[in-house]
């Protein structure tokens, strides 16, 4: 806490100005496309009978958009923001770092270009095929390289919580990819896994649900233990129970992947374990949201004032909510009913829109101002707008996907008492297709919200320097 | 078989001790004041005049 400490460093904006500007423009593509599909399924003809624009092909665009390109690209933004802010040195190998930038852009420009064509692994979330792989594996190395040298050549004796959290996402980022992409081409474009049965679905899944662990949820926490204690003007609420959920967090995710294969070839066992640790895994999580909220206590006046940090601490509401909802539907009993159903849908869209999401734009209007020299956003107004247009977006969303979903469930497992099912699977379709109407209103909201942020921020970055003044200065 | 069993039950016991004495460490009461320095750590970044603590500094900026 000496003086000498608040020496400005000479940081290394440049390459996060890049990532920030990508996160917003690949929110927009990512959800628009997302958009598109929601209205599809409401009007089938909306594909146009053209191969590229079926549901099946723009559905892994979906995903990869936002998971890898908005959503990996906000992580990277602010992991290399942080990591310098909370070590206080510039970033290490800054052309490497450069690299990972236009590494990763390249990256999502072939997956928008190969998905559409019908070219894919058929692995969920891991999609891309083994040329694209590789670029993958190699940015993410470089990144690791940048990431880990800065922590090394860091000017203060401690480690920062968020940096932990960071360091957890990138690392078994690593790792899963790997071990998930271990493939023997044929082709430029085609290859096979190299497992096979019950064991490549279990690796999928390892892999899949520790994509959500760490790519969506521990980074995402990194982000949240810098930027909410920022933005609340509060040290976090307890750095303790932060050391003990990290540990206990990326001690349990790992093992959560089975209850997405409940019922299936796998093994008794592994299901029922698989279960155990997802209902456990409520306990980290909840002491991750615990301390977010927390930080605001005694300070519960500045949501009413401030939106960005309305948007840091509704995001925790909604990761509460959904590290609730998640342990729950990894019951077998539960499962039995929710899986393959809506709710799925819903439940994911709950973490991805209300956590993920959220707590990333929130970060983005913390960052924009921050990197472009302005003391915040041109209209803070807007980011008010923002918001409002966001929650009702995604509190639509979910509730639609929880009515269809629980209800096709119950249509799925209705028997008449002869033993023979009650409804055919294409009345449960029709049954639904009010919700995918409520579901489309709901991501145009969301995505309407997105066009307000691109607004906001493109009169942020045209407005002269320093010319936007912080709120607090402004009123005194 | 009863090899990878026992090794399997003794890695548990170990990872289970472990985060006990993580717990116990974490919340031991001469932690306290490193923690509070470390939860502190993302506003030394700030150009602003240093005070005893951040967040007695943060509550004085609201007034």
């Amino acid at each position: 806490m000496s003086q000498t400490k608040s020496l400005e460093v000479d940081y290394n904006y440049s390459v996060v100005r890049l990532f920030t500007l990508a996160t917003i423009l690949w929110g927009i593509v990512g959800m628009a496309v997302g958009v598109l599909l929601a209205a599809q399924l409401y009007w089938p003809a909306l594909n146009f009978d053209i191969p590229w624009l079926t549901y099946s092909r723009l559905r892994p665009l979906h995903t990869n958009a936002v998971i890898f390109a908005f959503g990996t690209s906000a992580l990277m933004a602010t992991a290399y923001y942080v990591v310098q802010r909370t070590c206080q040195v510039r970033l290490f190998a800054e052309k490497l770092a450069m690299f990972t930038f236009w590494g990763w852009q390249t990256v999502i420009v072939l997956a928008a270009i190969t998905l559409p064509l019908g070219i894919t692994q058929s692995k969920e979330y891991a999609e891309l095929e083994w040329p694209i792989a590789i670029l993958i594996a190699i940015v993410w190395v470089a990144f690791a390289v940048v990431f880990f040298g800065t922590l090394v050549k860091r000017k203060t004796s401690h480690i920062y919580v968020a940096n932990w959290f960071y360091g957890a996402f990138i690392i078994t980022v690593a790792v899963l990819h790997i071990v998930n992409n271990m493939v023997i081409p044929v082709s430029l474009w085609k290859s096979y896994s190299i497992y096979s049965g019950a064991v490549d679905a279990m690796i999928q899944w390892w892999y899949g649900h520790n994509a959500v662990g760490f790519l969506l949820t521990a980074g995402f926490l990194g982000m949240m233990y810098y930027f909410v204690p920022k933005q609340a003007g509060r040290p976090v609420y307890s750095y303790r129970l932060s050391i003990v959920h990290f540990w206990a967090l990326i001690g349990l995710y790992i093992w959560a992947g089975p209850h997405h294969l409940h019922y299936t070839a796998l093994p008794d066992w592994t299901q029922s374990l698989g279960m155990v640790m997802s209902v456990i895994l409520f306990v980290p999580s909840w002491g991750g949201m615990i301390n977010g909220i927390m930080t605001l206590s005694g300070a519960w006046h500045k949501l009413k004032t401030d939106p960005i940090l309305r948007f840091l601490i509704v995001s925790l509401s909604f990761y509460g909510m959904s590290t609730f909802e998640g342990p729950m539907m990894a019951i077998k009993s539960v499962n039995a009913l929710s899986h393959y159903t809506d709710w799925t849908v819903g439940h994911v869209h709950s973490g991805a829109l209300g956590w993920v999401a959220m707590i990333s734009i929130g970060a983005m209007y913390y960052l924009v101002p921050a990197l472009f020299n302005q003391g915040r956003m041109y209209s803070i107004k807007l980011i008010n707008t923002h918001f409002w247009l966001h929650t009702i977006g995604v509190v639509l969303y979910i509730v639609a996907m929880w009515i269809s979903g629980i209800m096709q469930g119950m249509m799925w497992r209705a028997v008449n008492t002869d033993g023979t099912l009650t409804y055919s699977f294409v009345e449960s379709v029709e049954a639904s297709m009010p919700f995918y109407l409520m579901r489309f209103v709901g991501g145009v909201f969301v995505l309407a919200g997105m066009f307000v942020m691109a607004y906001n921020v493109y009169k942020t970055l045209r407005a002269e320097n320093h010319s936007l003044k912080p709120v607090a200065e402004a009123v005194a | 078989m009863e090899t990878a069993t026992l090794m399997h039950t003794v890695l548990t016991v170990l990872l289970f001790v472990g985060f006990v004495g993580l717990v116990i460490w974490a919340y031991s009461k001469g932690r306290k004041k490193d923690f509070d320095e470390a939860a502190n750590l993302v506003f030394d970044d700030e150009p602003k005049p240093a005070k005893p603590t951040q967040k007695q500094q943060q509550e004085s900026d609201h007034e």
